[in-house]
């Protein structure tokens, strides 16, 4: 009677500390779980409609700052990590990285060519919003943003989102990682007005 | 033998506790393992998708072609040959009658929304303008989809803006805004009691104060989302009185009713679906109402709350005689114009640098502008009636500059114009930056200091 105390004890202490570990450690799961680091596939061209559809298969999904991976069942994994914390290893793109991948672009700076990812590549890319600002990259050209169509980007230092089509009152709707909040997703905003954007435009898409 | 009866017995009990801790370990990792293989089973979905910027607006002799955007794959590895996808309009003139079949066609070499339908002259050309929506079908994928959602029950309206009033902006003079009449509410960020909450800190992008409403007795109130709550500058008081709200913010857009109901729409509810929460004056929920599609303002209508969809351009009501509004019942019941309780809407399009502006009444549209600009617009951050004419706010741009451009319009043209400093430097929702409370225009602005919300009087008799 007393060893069978002595086990059920232990198993719930175990449990216990099992369980508050895993919980403790859940955000970091979704990366480690799911995620690979296979070499992209090289593309010979991409398209603004090949792109957006890759971007809206991240649609309702999650946002992890500094990340690149993500699923497509319409849920963020891991939601509330803590914010500009790249270590929790949740799912979800944040904006840069969002970017760099529906762009298709290289991890060499200087390289232009197209190199689709896939959702469940992790990878980042070597540019942050700031970077996109400036247009700095091979692939990443400075643009009127009273010229920006659909898959054209606007960039602060803070943030960059895509266009997904305008709409009638001359707002964008933009498709983003907005933030832990918010996860990847389509909704409408006003950066083309904002003089803290600017417009960028990835290099070499093919019509349409 | 006691000893050994000992030993024994120690050896068990350590056992035990060894099986139980490594029972208890296998069980969390084995829960843990169905937990992530549930969580992580990507859905190869197929996708179809529609986009298009309807002709809400149009002027006499325009070739009017009705342009869709449409993307369909059968998974994400197929994002480079997109299924095949047949798409037909159904249009008919003015409102009512039977909807004529027009079949979409594919213009491979278009560079922008290559699906284009061509309408017959006698609907695109029709006196009343003409309605219509679009039906796209993927045999491949096995889906279709409709545009706008409410399809024959709630059609895009296309009306002609008749002899519109039409005015040339010349190039913008930036540097020359307008002072203030007077601030009427100023916050530090923070959270104290007359603070308004910073969300995402200052190393992403800035969000605070995301909506504002101003009371018919000039009562000035800001969702300060971030510490979930309303703050409420009386007429001439200096600090604010606190309401505390439950929500949970995301860009989230305001309206005041004037019975005080305080309508607050989320665009990032649960599993990224908007929602729309009531409260009484005093913050107590009164409801909460999921929202389609993608809205982007909620304002008071007529006959409640009404919500922008910004996916079909439509305003939809999300509430009628204080009864919640079903999503399908959203979507079947979408119109062109923003409802006003005199009964009037008011419908924009800008095009290019261009905005368009119309005043709609029972018989069409009553009164209409043309405003054209030199300096590249970006969006309409306000369009209300004022008297028999409107007050429109629309956004300047460069490549490095913006700022706000208010025209008072009546029928005699513009009758005031005045330039504001944008003064965004934290994020709001997209269309909450100004409101118009009998002949003042107020201002939602930020500077890394704070929030605060100016009053400009129109001065127009």
């Amino acid at each position: 009677m007393l060893h069978a105390w002595k086990f059920f004890a232990a198993f719930a202490i175990a449990f216990a500390l099992a369980g508050a570990g895993t919980a403790g450690a859940y955000h970091t799961q979704f990366i480690a779980q799911n995620c690979n680091y296979y070499p992209p596939t090289p593309t010979s061209y991409m398209t603004r409609d090949g792109s957006i559809t890759v971007a809206l298969y991240a649609r309702n999904e999650g946002y992890q700052w500094a990340g690149g991976c993500w699923n497509d069942n319409d849920v963020d994994d891991s939601p509330g990590d803590p914010t500009a914390n790249g270590g929790t290893g949740g799912e979800g793109p944040d904006c840069s990285g969002f970017t760099f991948k529906v762009w298709r672009e290289s991890e060499d700076q200087n390289s232009t060519a197209f190199h689709q990812w896939w959702r469940l590549r992790h990878i980042h890319g070597p540019y942050l919003a700031a970077h996109f600002k400036a247009a700095l990259g091979a692939p990443n050209y400075p643009l009127s943003k009273s010229a920006a169509i659909k898959m054209d980007a606007f960039a602060s230092d803070h943030h960059i989102g895509m266009i997904y089509v305008p709409n009638a009152d001359g707002t964008d709707q933009i498709i983003e990682a907005k933030g832990e909040a918010y996860g990847t997703n389509v909704w409408t905003r006003t950066y083309r007005g904002s003089s803290t954007y600017n417009g960028v435009r990835r290099l070499g898409w093919s019509q349409p | 033998m006691d000893e050994i009866r000992s030993t024994h017995s120690k050896i068990s009990g350590t056992a035990g506790v060894l099986a139980g801790a490594l029972a208890g370990i296998l069980s969390v990792a084995l829960a843990g393992t169905a937990l992530a293989h549930r969580l992580v089973q990507p859905a190869e979905r197929p996708l179809l998708e529609a986009t298009h910027l309807p002709p809400l607006l149009t002027t006499r002799g325009e070739k009017i072609a009705l342009r869709y955007d449409v993307y369909c794959a059968l998974s994400e590895a197929e994002a480079d040959t997109p299924c095949s996808v047949e798409g037909t309009v159904f249009a008919r003139a003015g409102d009512t009658g039977a909807f004529q079949e027009i079949a979409i066609r594919a213009e491979p070499g278009a560079s922008d929304s290559r699906y284009v339908a061509r309408l017959p002259e006698s609907i695109a050309g029709a006196s009343a303008g003409f309605s219509y929506y679009a039906v796209f079908r993927s045999e491949d994928a096995g889906i279709s989809t409709t545009m706008p959602a409410g399809g024959s029950a709630a059609p895009q309206r296309s009306r002609p803006l008749g002899r519109s009033i039409d005015m040339v902006l010349g190039a913008h003079s930036f540097g020359g805004e307008r002072e203030a009449d007077a601030r009427v509410a100023e916050a530090a960020w923070g959270s104290g009691t007359a603070e308004v909450g910073l969300e995402q800190g200052r190393n992403l992008t800035p969000i605070g104060g995301s909506a504002f409403d101003v009371e018919e007795d000039g009562s000035v109130v800001v969702l300060d989302e971030a510490n979930k709550r309303l703050l409420r500058w009386q007429r001439g008081a200096e600090s604010p009185d606190s309401v505390p709200l439950e929500i949970n913010g995301t860009l989230a857009d305001m309206s005041i009713d004037k019975d005080g109901t305080v309508f607050v729409l989320e665009t990032t509810g649960a599993h990224g679906k908007p929602l729309l929460r009531t409260f009484t004056p005093q913050g107590t929920s009164k409801a909460t109402i999921a929202i389609a599609g993608r809205p982007s303002q909620v304002r008071v209508g007529p006959d409640g709350p009404v919500v922008l969809q910004s996916a079909s351009a439509q305003w939809m009501s999300a509430e009628r005689e204080g009864q919640p509004v079903s999503v399908s019942g959203q979507l079947s019941a979408g119109e062109t114009g923003r409802p006003f309780s005199d009964g009037r809407e008011i419908v924009i399009l800008r095009n290019g640098d261009e905005v368009r502006v119309a005043l709609v009444g029972g018989t069409g549209v009553r009164r209409s502008w043309v405003v054209q600009s030199e300096t590249p617009l970006a969006e309409v951050q306000l369009a209300e009636p004022h008297g028999t004419g409107v007050v429109l706010v629309t956004r300047v741009i460069n490549d490095d500059r913006d700022e706000f451009v208010v025209l008072v319009l009546s029928r005699r043209g513009v009758v005031n114009r005045f330039s504001l400093d944008s003064s965004d430097w934290a994020e709001t929702a997209p269309l909450s930056r100004f409101r118009l409370q009998g002949s003042s225009l107020y201002q939602l602005g930020s500077t890394p200091a704070g929030l605060f919300v100016d009053r400009f009087d129109l001065e127009v008799e």
